[in-house]
């Protein structure tokens, strides 16, 4: 499953972050590869100036 | 645009920049993993238990509880149950009582090296029986084979006399040596490893209730 129900004792950010595979994978790319596509562009900018 | 063959992937900024980025994020996802791992571990109150508050480690003054172990359907694994008041030891250990005995057992176990040949909480070796969840193994308890062979009534009396005297019972395939353990240690040693029992592990050491029904249904060993 995607996503799955939050059952850990003591609710958590990571906790919730890390009950399914994907759910952990998905945050990760979210906030380091999307920022890294942004680097390129704008460095791709600046060669091209 | 003058130029429309540049290769950002020979550009040094843009290298500088993708590792600034990385190394920086990883950093602060690692601080704030670790306070949240401090809160996780942080060992809940006396009022905690008595409000009936779930602690993944519960404070000292467990020891003066049944201590269960259900299987969860909602988490797919066994977790422990805090139940009525039991006598420990013959009577109730206040927040400080409990909290220096649970002190001592650590140093003894620490000093005596239990992890040398057990495992505690998934630290240790398999060379002898895993202790995570000994406490809540029937075979000490009334009834179980190990608490008749001390001639003890109860289970925390014993343990104790088994960890004073471990080389006058055979209890596993290899024999537990005789570590010079006294009397007040072992009731220490005994307090320990019941708080550990009621240790939230997320199911740890697996499939222990289905050892414990091969025990029950005429097995030789719990674990």
């Amino acid at each position: 499953m995607l996503f799955e129900s939050f059952t850990d004792v003591v609710p958590s950010f990571f906790g919730w972050l890390n009950q399914g595979p994907m759910t952990l994978t998905i945050f990760l790319h979210t906030l380091i590869i999307l920022p890294m596509f942004w680097i390129y562009h704008s460095e791709k900018k600046k060669l091209n100036k | 645009m003058a130029n429309k063959n540049v290769s950002v992937w020979s550009s040094i900024p843009f290298w500088r920049r993708s590792a600034a980025w990385v190394t920086g994020f990883a950093s602060i996802l690692l601080v704030w993993l670790t306070f949240d791992s401090v809160g996780q571990i942080t060992m809940g109150t006396d009022a905690d238990i008595q409000k009936g508050v779930t602690k993944r480690v519960p404070a000292p003054t467990v020891i003066n509880y049944k201590i269960g172990y259900k299987m969860s359907a909602k988490r797919g694994h066994e977790v422990p149950t805090i139940g009525e008041k039991e006598l420990f030891f013959g009577k109730e250990w206040s927040p400080k009582e409990a909290a220096a005995l649970l002190h001592l057992g650590k140093l003894t176990s620490q000093s005596k090296n239990c992890m040398d040949c057990h495992t505690l909480l998934g630290n240790g070796a398999y060379y002898a029986p895993d202790l995570t969840k000994a406490w809540i193994d029937p075979a000490w308890q009334n009834g179980g084979p190990l608490q008749g062979m001390t001639g003890k009534n109860t289970e925390e009396e014993a343990m104790a006399e088994f960890l004073q005297h471990p080389s006058q019972y055979s209890t596993h395939a290899r024999m537990m040596p005789n570590l010079g353990i006294t009397a007040d240690e072992a009731k220490g040693l005994v307090a320990f490893l019941k708080h550990m029992s009621s240790i939230d592990t997320n199911g740890f050491p697996r499939n222990f209730s289905k050892t414990v029904e091969t025990f029950k249904a005429g097995g030789s060993h719990a674990h």
